[in-house]
């Protein structure tokens, strides 16, 4: 069901094993100079933050099984401080490494095909995609198949190692955007044409940061097979034309802008007909090894509905707003797709404990084919459940704390790290977040209020998505104190917008306050099934902003 | 004369660097020489006429693809990296290689770190000026380190898909 | 008043220069009165690089019970994360952490602080 690495992927692994091992070592023995260094460790994803050094684990298209999660938390209690982070990048973030261990851990990682291979630098990153892959019914195809066609194409990349700035690719081949593909340096939409044939629709220039843009689309059909070639030619503009002379320009998205979409994309095609496509294009045969690997295997012909999945529903208020919120549909009958909430209100959004990991781990092989997934809302997904084993897979998160039936509600707040660890940060997140998901901790109350999505970055470099945020929260430094910026009105589902600017930025401890008269603010005004985000658009600005700034006056 | 690293057959050799490096606004030496684009543009054609082996600078905003015509007759494009960050040269280097089918020495001139060495090899490109002063020796045992790759490029390696089927 | 930071090469560990030894307390950190001293040893700590990551000075002002460094990032770095109280310098506790923790006004970075001072 999942990609299993073979004898050349896990030799690539372990020759980057060997090669970060001497690369430390020469840096430890002053052989080489931090400056000399650090571009080799940002490349190995190794970052120095405010209290110690960061190591990001990749997590390919955010597909884990159980071997790897114990493994991560095996690794996060022997090498850090029993627990790790996943980000919206759907990577895991390990906060207090020692430089002297890293290249034990990348050891460790790599027995059991992970790695930190291009979690940081000016390179592809690891690519994202459809958490509910392979057990969504709304998808035409597995997207993982695709995303691990590219997660090996762009792996040490010759060319493409050393580019204007970072790059990310999103990819999903469902109807419903879980991956935020407009958000992306390359968004990938897998879809059928009009004869029934698989085709991308590609979207270039999305992306946050100081200049939000969402991602349009450059061609409609893109015939499958020729997605390494066409990559290849959309890179290769980039590598040329993308702006080198400002940090702040780099990103694809400028380079779209600045040349228009029909100009970019006739500058692809031109790059892309001059290439030799069969070079570059992945053979059949390779593809369809890829694809058994993702074979579905292991399901079970149920019944469509759970005795004892419906009972408990009826009998139990926790569960049924457990199975409200948590539990998806599969595309098998009599299973499910499982949300673990990685947001228990008042903990930090993404953090999961060692102990979690291995529970979990043992729960995904138990109960959901040996599989798991990271969205990149910071949770956790199991992504084949038996209905029958819900109400099990239920207790056990619970026990754990990891059943928080929050996802998608006005708690389930995605936070990146800011300044309580990030170098770059102007200002704290996390107790932000923690704050707002404690005054909403009241189960009731997030269900009254409904989908309501908060996200948070602790600066311009939006790791926290705030742009497209229902509300968006900014922390931005005003003369040496930590503020925040409030947007309103954001989406990266399939209704993407950027959020706009509610007014001045609020010190800290108005932020909870400010959300709380938004909130009642939807809650007047709200007509018929509106979420939050409806209302918004619906009535505009105008009568939230007044809400919040009207004491101000 | 900087010191130059060859890449030939897998292997990396010191070699002597028979050209010597000209500024536009210097006075072309006697012998072989390397010059701007713009300058061979508008004196190649007497360079080469006196018989003398002519290599072209290419900087990475200019078009490898302005030499197209004249490759057959230079004897090196030097493409330059004015920062080990700035990456354009190696597209530059697999244009000149793969499409333009370049056969003369492709050289990687600028800041060339011994840590790019295994891009660099994979790009076509086949000689090094080193401006960190790496060896022959860690050069090729950078650029040959890893044991597979997995995508096609200017070096003729197997990619991976390509030995999982001979496998 | 200044400190002299940095963190430490092998474990990434936030330290401090006391009369050419680095101890991980702020408490312990020496405090320079005049600059000259202060740069003398940054110029000593930028040469130990197989011990060190960028040393730098950072501005120290006097607040409530002692001293504290003035800008906020500094002080969650003396400190340690403040969602996680368990974790970081913080954990040991004692006068010094006290000191810090309650210290207020702020500024994001020593740069910044000189910046916003230069105008
Ligand atoms: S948004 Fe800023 S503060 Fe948050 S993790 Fe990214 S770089 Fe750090």
């Amino acid at each position: 069901m999942v990609y299993a690495y073979d004898r050349i992927d896990e030799r690539m692994l372990a020759d980057r094993a060997a090669e970060f091992r001497e690369q430390c070592g020469r840096r430890l023995a002053g052989e080489i100079t931090e400056d000399q260094f650090k571009p080799i460790r940002l490349m190995n994803g190794l970052y120095l933050q405010l209290h110690a050094y960061m190591l990001r684990i990749a997590i390919p298209y955010g597909t884990l099984d159980g071997a790897k999660l114990r493994a991560l938390a095996h690794v996060a209690r022997t090498y850090d401080r029993g627990y790790g982070h996943f980000t919206t990048r759907t990577n895991l973030q390990l906060h207090w490494i020692k430089l002297r261990d890293a290249p034990d851990i990348l050891d460790e990682l790599a027995k059991v095909g992970l790695h930190a291979i291009q979690t940081s630098g000016n390179c592809i990153r690891n690519l994202t995609a459809d958490p509910h892959a392979g057990a969504t019914a709304d998808e035409v195809d597995d997207p993982r198949i695709w995303a691990e066609a590219i997660r090996q194409w762009s792996t040490f990349h010759p060319e493409f190692s050393f580019l204007p700035r970072k790059f990310k690719i999103a990819v999903t081949a469902a109807s419903q955007d879980r991956a935020a593909i407009r958000v992306y340096d390359i968004g990938l939409r897998l879809h059928r044409d009009e004869d029934g044939a698989l085709a991308f629709e590609v979207l270039v220039g999305g992306g946050l940061g100081r200049t939000p843009y969402l991602g349009p689309t450059i061609r409609e059909r893109l015939p499958v097979k020729h997605l390494l070639s066409y990559l290849q030619a959309i890179l290769r503009v980039y590598n040329r034309h993308g702006r080198r002379d400002n940090l702040w320009k780099a990103r694809i998205k400028v380079l779209v802008a600045s040349l228009g979409a029909e100009e970019f994309g006739r500058q692809v095609d031109e790059e892309w007909e001059a290439s030799d496509k069969a070079a570059a294009d992945l053979p059949d045969t390779e593809l369809a090894r890829i694809r058994a690997a993702f074979a579905p295997r292991g399901f079970d012909t149920l019944p469509r509905v759970s005795a004892a999945f419906e009972t408990l529903e009826a009998d139990d208020r926790a569960f049924a707003r457990f199975a409200r919120h948590n539990v998806k549909p599969h595309k098998m009958a009599g299973y499910a797709i499982v949300d673990v909430s990685l947001k228990a209100p008042g903990e930090t959004p993404g953090d999961c404990s060692a102990d979690q990991m291995d529970l979990i781990a043992g729960l995904a092989e138990r109960y959901s084919l040996d599989e798991v997934r990271v969205a990149y809302e910071q949770n956790l997904i199991l992504p084949h459940v038996r209905l029958d084993d819900v109400p099990d897979v239920w207790r056990a998160l619970a026990e754990a704390d990891l059943a928080t039936p929050n996802i998608g509600l006005i708690s389930d707040i995605i936070a990146c790290p800011g300044l309580d660890y990030c170098a770059l940060a102007n200002a704290r997140a996390i107790p932000i977040a923690q704050d707002i998901a404690r005054k909403f901790a009241d189960p009731e109350l997030a269900e009254t209020i409904g989908e309501l999505k908060i996200k948070i970055s602790g600066c311009i470099n939006a790791c926290g998505h705030h742009h497209v945020g229902h509300i968006g929260i900014l922390g931005v430094d005003k003369k040496g104190e930590e503020y925040y910026q409030l947007t309103l009105g954001g989406s990266g589902e399939d209704d993407a917008s950027i959020g706009q600017i509610l007014g001045p930025a609020l010190p800290a401890d108005k932020v909870t306050g400010a959300v709380d008269d938004l909130v009642a603010v939807y809650l007047r005004e709200r007509q018929g099934s509106e979420r939050f985000l409806d209302t918004y658009r619906r009535a505009g600005l105008a009568p939230f902003k007044e809400a919040v700034y009207a004491e101000a006056h | 004369m900087p010191r130059l690293i060859r890449w030939k057959d897998g292997r990396a050799e010191a070699a002597e660097d028979p050209f010597t490096a000209v500024a536009d606004d210097e006075v072309v030496p006697p012998g072989d020489v390397i010059i701007s684009l713009t300058r061979f543009q508008v004196e190649g054609e007497h360079l080469l006429g006196q018989g003398r082996q002519v290599g072209v600078r290419v900087e990475p905003d200019e078009a490898v693809e302005a030499l197209a015509y004249d490759l057959p007759r230079i004897a090196v494009v030097a493409l330059a990296f004015p920062k080990f960050r700035d990456g354009r040269a190696f597209s530059a280097a697999r244009i000149l290689r793969e499409r333009l089918n370049y056969a003369g020495e492709v050289r990687a001139v600028g800041d060339v770190l011994l840590e790019q060495a295994r891009f660099m090899v994979r790009c076509g490109f086949d000689a090094f000026e080193a401006a960190d002063g790496a060896t022959p020796r860690q050069w090729a045992a950078v650029a040959t380190r890893f044991h597979h790759v997995y995508q096609r490029a200017a070096d003729g390696r197997e990619p991976a898909f390509a030995e999982r089927v001979r496998a | 008043m200044k400190a002299l930071t940095a963190n430490r090469l092998d474990d990434g560990e936030v330290v401090f220069w006391n009369a050419g030894a680095w101890r991980e307390a702020f408490v312990e950190a020496e405090i320079f009165e005049g600059e000259d001293a202060a740069e003398a040893a940054e110029a000593r700590a930028k040469g130990q690089i197989t011990l060190l990551v960028e040393p730098y000075l950072i501005d120290v002002a006097p607040v409530d019970g002692g001293l504290a460094p003035v800008s906020y990032r500094e002080r969650l770095r003396a400190l340690g994360p403040t969602n996680k109280l368990d974790h970081g310098k913080q954990a040991a506790g004692g006068g010094g952490i006290e000191v810090l923790a309650h210290a207020r006004g702020s500024a994001r970075s020593t740069g910044r602080v000189n910046l916003i001072k230069r105008k």
